[in-house]
Protein backbone atom coordinates (compact mmCIF):
# COMPACT_ATOMS: atom_id res chain seq x y z
CA UNK A 1 0.00 0.00 0.00
CA UNK A 2 1.63 3.04 -0.87
CA UNK A 3 1.67 6.40 1.41
CA UNK A 4 -1.24 8.55 1.11
CA UNK A 5 -1.52 12.36 2.16
CA UNK A 6 -3.56 11.24 5.22
CA UNK A 7 -0.63 9.04 6.48
CA UNK A 8 0.26 9.50 10.13
CA UNK A 9 4.35 9.73 8.78
CA UNK A 10 3.30 12.21 6.40
CA UNK A 11 1.15 13.90 8.97
CA UNK A 12 3.41 13.95 11.78
CA UNK A 13 6.25 15.50 8.97
CA UNK A 14 8.69 12.32 9.69
CA UNK A 15 8.26 11.96 5.54
CA UNK A 16 10.16 15.17 4.88
CA UNK A 17 12.35 15.34 7.78
CA UNK A 18 13.90 12.43 7.81
CA UNK A 19 12.24 9.80 4.96
CA UNK A 20 11.14 10.01 1.37
CA UNK A 21 7.72 8.73 0.19
CA UNK A 22 8.12 5.01 0.16
CA UNK A 23 5.65 2.21 -0.29
CA UNK A 24 5.36 -0.28 2.92
CA UNK A 25 6.18 -3.48 1.93
CA UNK A 26 7.27 -5.33 5.05
CA UNK A 27 5.18 -5.47 8.53
CA UNK A 28 7.44 -3.69 11.22
CA UNK A 29 5.79 -4.46 15.07
CA UNK A 30 8.32 -2.28 18.06
CA UNK A 31 7.07 -3.47 21.34
CA UNK A 32 8.44 -1.53 24.91
CA UNK A 33 7.56 -3.88 27.33
CA UNK A 34 3.92 -4.76 26.85
CA UNK A 35 3.20 -1.56 24.73
CA UNK A 36 2.96 -2.00 20.99
CA UNK A 37 4.28 1.28 19.33
CA UNK A 38 2.32 2.90 16.86
CA UNK A 39 2.30 6.20 14.89
CA UNK A 40 2.62 9.09 17.17
CA UNK A 41 2.15 7.29 20.45
CA UNK A 42 3.24 8.90 23.36
CA UNK A 43 6.02 6.88 25.56
CA UNK A 44 8.10 8.14 28.52
CA UNK A 45 11.54 7.96 28.92
CA UNK A 46 11.23 5.66 31.99
CA UNK A 47 9.33 3.17 29.77
CA UNK A 48 11.93 2.82 27.16
CA UNK A 49 14.85 2.34 28.86
CA UNK A 50 15.56 -1.24 27.41
CA UNK A 51 15.85 -1.70 24.19
CA UNK A 52 12.25 -2.65 22.44
CA UNK A 53 11.45 -6.08 20.70
CA UNK A 54 11.43 -5.87 17.27
CA UNK A 55 9.28 -8.44 14.44
CA UNK A 56 9.52 -7.91 11.47
CA UNK A 57 7.57 -9.54 7.89
CA UNK A 58 8.76 -10.71 4.75
CA UNK A 59 8.94 -14.85 4.32
CA UNK A 60 12.24 -15.31 2.26
CA UNK A 61 14.82 -15.85 4.85
CA UNK A 62 17.37 -15.20 3.16
CA UNK A 63 16.84 -11.35 2.74
CA UNK A 64 18.33 -8.91 5.39
CA UNK A 65 17.08 -5.71 7.03
CA UNK A 66 18.25 -3.02 8.35
CA UNK A 67 16.69 -0.73 11.38
CA UNK A 68 17.77 2.13 12.36
CA UNK A 69 16.33 4.10 15.04
CA UNK A 70 17.27 8.00 15.19
CA UNK A 71 15.51 11.15 16.95
CA UNK A 72 15.17 13.91 14.23
CA UNK A 73 14.51 16.32 17.10
CA UNK A 74 17.86 17.06 18.61
CA UNK A 75 18.29 19.34 21.04
CA UNK A 76 14.95 20.69 20.99
CA UNK A 77 12.20 20.82 18.06
CA UNK A 78 12.37 24.53 17.84
CA UNK A 79 16.00 24.16 16.94
CA UNK A 80 17.58 20.66 15.59
CA UNK A 81 20.71 21.79 14.85
CA UNK A 82 22.18 18.57 15.64
CA UNK A 83 19.36 16.87 13.32
CA UNK A 84 19.47 13.46 13.45
CA UNK A 85 20.35 11.49 16.54
CA UNK A 86 21.16 7.49 15.97
CA UNK A 87 19.66 5.56 18.74
CA UNK A 88 20.56 2.38 17.51
CA UNK A 89 21.55 0.12 14.03
CA UNK A 90 20.90 -3.57 13.76
CA UNK A 91 21.77 -4.85 10.80
CA UNK A 92 21.60 -8.40 8.86
CA UNK A 93 18.25 -9.30 10.04
CA UNK A 94 16.71 -12.07 8.62
CA UNK A 95 13.02 -11.72 7.51
CA UNK A 96 10.18 -12.86 9.59
CA UNK A 97 12.99 -12.48 12.55
CA UNK A 98 13.33 -9.96 15.22
CA UNK A 99 16.49 -7.67 15.81
CA UNK A 100 18.01 -10.72 18.20
CA UNK A 101 18.77 -12.44 15.49
CA UNK A 102 20.62 -9.29 13.91
CA UNK A 103 23.90 -7.99 14.16
CA UNK A 104 23.83 -4.45 16.49
CA UNK A 105 26.12 -2.34 15.21
CA UNK A 106 25.56 0.49 17.28
CA UNK A 107 23.96 -0.10 21.09
CA UNK A 108 20.63 1.00 22.22
CA UNK A 109 20.84 4.67 23.64
CA UNK A 110 17.86 5.09 25.60
CA UNK A 111 16.16 8.66 24.89
CA UNK A 112 16.63 11.14 27.15
CA UNK A 113 14.80 14.32 25.80
CA UNK A 114 15.81 17.77 27.84
CA UNK A 115 13.04 19.98 25.75
CA UNK A 116 10.21 19.77 24.08
CA UNK A 117 8.62 16.78 22.90
CA UNK A 118 10.67 14.50 20.53
CA UNK A 119 10.03 12.34 17.41
CA UNK A 120 11.74 9.01 17.49
CA UNK A 121 11.68 7.36 14.29
CA UNK A 122 12.36 3.25 13.62
CA UNK A 123 13.11 3.11 9.79
CA UNK A 124 13.73 -0.26 8.19
CA UNK A 125 15.67 -1.07 5.29
CA UNK A 126 16.50 -3.84 3.22
CA UNK A 127 20.10 -4.68 2.59
CA UNK A 128 21.26 -6.13 -0.81
CA UNK A 129 23.64 -8.87 1.02
CA UNK A 130 25.21 -9.79 4.31
CA UNK A 131 27.49 -7.32 6.19
CA UNK A 132 27.49 -4.41 3.42
CA UNK A 133 26.36 -1.90 6.24
CA UNK A 134 28.62 -0.76 8.58
CA UNK A 135 28.40 1.58 11.78
CA UNK A 136 28.94 5.53 10.96
CA UNK A 137 31.51 7.32 12.90
CA UNK A 138 29.45 9.16 15.63
CA UNK A 139 26.10 9.68 16.43
CA UNK A 140 24.55 12.66 16.25
CA UNK A 141 24.47 14.89 13.10
CA UNK A 142 23.46 11.57 11.36
CA UNK A 143 21.79 11.35 7.97
CA UNK A 144 18.60 8.88 7.25
CA UNK A 145 18.85 9.59 3.51
CA UNK A 146 22.58 9.81 3.06
CA UNK A 147 23.00 6.55 4.91
CA UNK A 148 20.59 4.89 2.55
CA UNK A 149 22.67 6.29 -0.24
CA UNK A 150 25.72 5.18 0.89
CA UNK A 151 24.91 1.22 1.40
CA UNK A 152 23.11 1.13 -1.57
CA UNK A 153 19.55 0.20 0.94
CA UNK A 154 17.38 2.29 -1.10
CA UNK A 155 14.17 3.49 -0.08
CA UNK A 156 12.66 2.31 2.98
CA UNK A 157 10.33 -0.44 3.14
CA UNK A 158 8.78 0.30 6.79
CA UNK A 159 8.44 2.57 9.39
CA UNK A 160 7.42 3.65 12.60
CA UNK A 161 7.27 6.58 14.76
CA UNK A 162 6.60 7.98 18.50
CA UNK A 163 6.99 11.15 20.76
CA UNK A 164 8.96 11.29 23.60
CA UNK A 165 9.35 14.00 26.45
CA UNK A 166 10.94 14.57 29.90
CA UNK A 167 9.70 12.52 32.33
CA UNK A 168 8.77 15.53 35.00
CA UNK A 169 7.04 17.39 32.55
CA UNK A 170 8.84 20.71 30.52
CA UNK A 171 10.40 22.66 33.47
CA UNK A 172 7.81 25.92 33.30
CA UNK A 173 9.61 29.23 32.58
CA UNK A 174 13.01 29.34 33.19
CA UNK A 175 14.97 32.67 32.55
CA UNK B 1 -45.62 86.63 27.49
CA UNK B 2 -48.04 84.73 26.56
CA UNK B 3 -47.73 81.14 26.74
CA UNK B 4 -50.01 79.25 24.44
CA UNK B 5 -51.84 76.76 26.67
CA UNK B 6 -52.90 73.81 24.73
CA UNK B 7 -56.57 73.20 26.32
CA UNK B 8 -57.30 69.83 26.22
CA UNK B 9 -60.95 69.55 25.05
CA UNK B 10 -62.10 66.48 25.33
CA UNK B 11 -64.19 65.73 22.13
CA UNK B 12 -66.13 62.58 24.17
CA UNK B 13 -65.98 62.76 27.72
CA UNK B 14 -66.64 59.27 28.10
CA UNK B 15 -63.81 57.86 25.97
CA UNK B 16 -61.42 60.86 26.70
CA UNK B 17 -59.62 60.79 23.26
CA UNK B 18 -57.61 63.95 22.40
CA UNK B 19 -58.15 65.65 18.72
CA UNK B 20 -56.02 66.89 16.74
CA UNK B 21 -58.09 69.86 15.74
CA UNK B 22 -58.24 71.18 19.47
CA UNK B 23 -54.36 71.07 19.49
CA UNK B 24 -53.76 72.56 16.35
CA UNK B 25 -56.42 75.54 17.16
CA UNK B 26 -54.47 76.03 20.09
CA UNK B 27 -51.28 76.43 19.14
CA UNK B 28 -49.99 79.43 17.10
CA UNK B 29 -49.42 79.69 13.66
CA UNK B 30 -48.69 75.62 14.30
CA UNK B 31 -48.28 74.31 10.54
CA UNK B 32 -48.40 70.28 10.71
CA UNK B 33 -47.67 68.97 7.58
CA UNK B 34 -50.61 67.79 5.91
CA UNK B 35 -51.42 64.96 7.54
CA UNK B 36 -54.64 62.74 7.73
CA UNK B 37 -56.45 62.80 11.25
CA UNK B 38 -56.41 58.77 10.88
CA UNK B 39 -52.82 58.77 11.14
CA UNK B 40 -51.74 57.59 14.53
CA UNK B 41 -50.68 60.98 16.71
CA UNK B 42 -46.87 60.67 16.92
CA UNK B 43 -44.69 62.92 19.15
CA UNK B 44 -42.07 64.51 16.92
CA UNK B 45 -39.02 64.37 18.95
CA UNK B 46 -35.72 66.40 17.96
CA UNK B 47 -33.13 64.36 16.91
CA UNK B 48 -29.91 65.67 16.66
CA UNK B 49 -28.64 63.18 14.19
CA UNK B 50 -31.15 60.85 12.75
CA UNK B 51 -30.61 57.65 12.64
CA UNK B 52 -31.23 56.48 9.46
CA UNK B 53 -32.93 53.04 11.48
CA UNK B 54 -35.36 55.43 12.98
CA UNK B 55 -36.91 58.43 11.87
CA UNK B 56 -39.50 58.21 14.31
CA UNK B 57 -39.58 57.20 17.71
CA UNK B 58 -42.73 55.04 18.64
CA UNK B 59 -41.23 53.87 22.04
CA UNK B 60 -39.93 50.61 23.58
CA UNK B 61 -42.69 48.38 21.61
CA UNK B 62 -41.58 46.22 18.48
CA UNK B 63 -42.97 47.69 15.76
CA UNK B 64 -45.80 45.39 14.30
CA UNK B 65 -44.78 44.02 10.96
CA UNK B 66 -48.17 44.46 9.58
CA UNK B 67 -47.63 47.85 9.76
CA UNK B 68 -45.28 48.99 6.75
CA UNK B 69 -43.31 51.68 8.23
CA UNK B 70 -40.86 51.66 5.02
CA UNK B 71 -37.60 50.53 7.09
CA UNK B 72 -35.72 48.31 5.01
CA UNK B 73 -33.85 46.37 7.93
CA UNK B 74 -36.41 45.15 10.23
CA UNK B 75 -36.42 41.68 8.42
CA UNK B 76 -37.61 39.51 11.67
CA UNK B 77 -38.24 39.78 15.58
CA UNK B 78 -36.95 36.46 16.66
CA UNK B 79 -34.84 37.85 19.40
CA UNK B 80 -37.58 40.75 20.77
CA UNK B 81 -36.59 43.91 20.90
CA UNK B 82 -32.78 44.77 21.51
CA UNK B 83 -30.97 48.35 21.95
CA UNK B 84 -29.03 49.37 18.95
CA UNK B 85 -26.78 52.01 18.97
CA UNK B 86 -24.33 53.00 16.12
CA UNK B 87 -25.08 49.95 14.24
CA UNK B 88 -23.60 47.36 16.14
CA UNK B 89 -26.18 43.94 16.94
CA UNK B 90 -26.35 42.10 19.41
CA UNK B 91 -27.90 38.81 19.34
CA UNK B 92 -29.02 36.08 21.50
CA UNK B 93 -26.67 33.77 19.59
CA UNK B 94 -23.28 33.07 18.36
CA UNK B 95 -24.21 34.17 14.85
CA UNK B 96 -21.00 35.28 13.31
CA UNK B 97 -18.79 35.58 16.46
CA UNK B 98 -15.13 33.97 15.66
CA UNK B 99 -13.11 34.71 18.41
CA UNK B 100 -12.55 31.66 20.43
CA UNK B 101 -13.43 32.27 24.38
CA UNK B 102 -11.74 29.34 26.00
CA UNK B 103 -13.89 29.48 28.78
CA UNK B 104 -11.80 32.46 30.24
CA UNK B 105 -12.66 36.21 31.24
CA UNK B 106 -10.49 38.19 28.31
CA UNK B 107 -7.73 38.92 30.67
CA UNK B 108 -7.00 35.44 31.46
CA UNK B 109 -7.55 34.61 28.03
CA UNK B 110 -5.00 36.59 26.25
CA UNK B 111 -2.66 35.92 29.00
CA UNK B 112 -3.56 31.89 28.50
CA UNK B 113 -2.31 32.92 24.47
CA UNK B 114 0.87 34.74 25.44
CA UNK B 115 2.04 31.71 27.71
CA UNK B 116 0.79 28.97 25.01
CA UNK B 117 2.59 30.82 21.60
CA UNK B 118 5.80 31.42 24.22
CA UNK B 119 5.89 27.93 25.24
CA UNK B 120 5.39 26.91 21.37
CA UNK B 121 8.26 28.88 20.33
CA UNK B 122 10.27 28.08 22.93
CA UNK B 123 10.10 24.13 22.44
CA UNK B 124 9.04 23.85 19.14
CA UNK B 125 6.18 21.35 19.36
CA UNK B 126 3.88 21.18 22.86
CA UNK B 127 0.52 18.95 23.18
CA UNK B 128 -2.65 20.82 24.50
CA UNK B 129 -6.42 20.31 23.90
CA UNK B 130 -7.72 21.11 20.71
CA UNK B 131 -9.48 24.35 20.90
CA UNK B 132 -6.22 25.88 22.60
CA UNK B 133 -4.12 24.50 19.93
CA UNK B 134 -6.48 25.86 17.08
CA UNK B 135 -6.83 29.45 18.99
CA UNK B 136 -3.29 29.86 19.31
CA UNK B 137 -2.60 29.39 15.85
CA UNK B 138 -3.31 33.30 14.82
CA UNK B 139 -0.86 34.51 17.12
CA UNK B 140 1.71 32.13 16.80
CA UNK B 141 1.82 33.26 13.26
CA UNK B 142 1.43 36.67 14.04
CA UNK B 143 5.02 36.46 16.00
CA UNK B 144 6.73 34.48 13.19
CA UNK B 145 5.41 37.31 11.17
CA UNK B 146 6.67 40.22 13.13
CA UNK B 147 10.04 38.74 13.33
CA UNK B 148 10.15 38.25 9.51
CA UNK B 149 9.77 41.70 9.00
CA UNK B 150 13.13 42.49 11.96
CA UNK B 151 12.60 46.32 12.26
CA UNK B 152 13.19 47.61 15.87
CA UNK B 153 9.43 48.20 16.37
CA UNK B 154 8.43 45.13 15.18
CA UNK B 155 10.81 43.45 17.25
CA UNK B 156 9.73 45.51 20.70
CA UNK B 157 6.23 44.39 19.82
CA UNK B 158 7.05 41.12 19.88
CA UNK B 159 9.13 41.72 23.48
CA UNK B 160 5.57 42.71 24.48
CA UNK B 161 3.83 39.88 23.79
CA UNK B 162 6.37 37.08 24.68
CA UNK B 163 7.29 36.52 27.83
CA UNK B 164 10.86 35.36 27.47
CA UNK B 165 13.06 38.24 25.47
CA UNK B 166 15.70 35.16 25.06
CA UNK B 167 13.17 33.21 22.74
CA UNK B 168 12.33 36.65 21.27
CA UNK B 169 16.02 37.37 20.13
CA UNK B 170 16.09 33.61 18.79
CA UNK B 171 12.96 34.19 16.77
CA UNK B 172 14.00 37.16 15.15
CA UNK B 173 17.76 35.53 14.62
CA UNK B 174 16.52 32.23 13.39
CA UNK B 175 13.00 33.04 11.05
CA UNK B 176 14.36 34.23 7.86
CA UNK B 177 16.26 31.36 6.96
CA UNK B 178 13.90 28.84 8.65
CA UNK B 179 10.87 30.33 7.44
CA UNK B 180 11.63 33.07 4.28
CA UNK B 181 10.07 31.17 1.70
CA UNK B 182 7.26 30.44 3.48
CA UNK B 183 3.89 32.48 3.20
CA UNK B 184 1.71 31.74 5.93
CA UNK B 185 0.59 28.69 7.72
CA UNK B 186 3.88 28.27 10.06
CA UNK B 187 2.14 25.47 12.42
CA UNK B 188 0.87 22.20 11.78
CA UNK B 189 -2.00 20.75 14.00
CA UNK B 190 -2.08 16.57 14.93
CA UNK B 191 -5.14 15.76 16.60
CA UNK B 192 -4.33 12.56 19.12
CA UNK B 193 -5.82 11.04 22.02
CA UNK B 194 -8.38 12.31 24.57
CA UNK B 195 -6.33 12.98 27.64
CA UNK B 196 -7.11 10.35 30.51
CA UNK B 197 -8.85 12.27 33.24
CA UNK B 198 -11.88 14.73 31.41
CA UNK B 199 -11.20 12.57 28.23
CA UNK B 200 -10.80 16.42 26.70
CA UNK B 201 -9.52 16.17 22.80
CA UNK B 202 -6.06 16.73 22.64
CA UNK B 203 -3.59 17.96 20.08
CA UNK B 204 0.05 18.42 18.87
CA UNK B 205 0.89 21.75 17.73
CA UNK B 206 4.30 22.15 15.87
CA UNK B 207 6.61 24.74 14.19
CA UNK B 208 6.34 23.52 10.63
Amino acid sequence: MSVNNRDPLVVGGVIGDVLERFTRSIDLRVTYGQREVTNGLDIRPSQIINKPRVEIGGEDLRNFYTLVMVDPDVPSPSNPHLREYLHWLVTDIPATTGTNFGNEIVSYESPRPTSGIHRLVLVLFRQLGRQTVYEPGWRPQFNTREFAALYNLGLPVAAVYFNCQRDNGSGGRRT
Amino acid sequence: MAIPMAMATPTDSVTRVWSMSSLRSALPSCRLPSSTSRRAVTLRLPVSTPSPLLPSFSGLSPVNPLISTGLPDWKSFESGFKIIDGGGRVYAMRHGRRVPKLNRPPDQRKALLRGLTTQLLKHGRIKTTRARASAMRKFVDKMITLAKDGSLHKRRQALGYIYEKQIVHALFAEVPDRYGERNGGYTRIIRTLPRRGDNAPMAYIELV
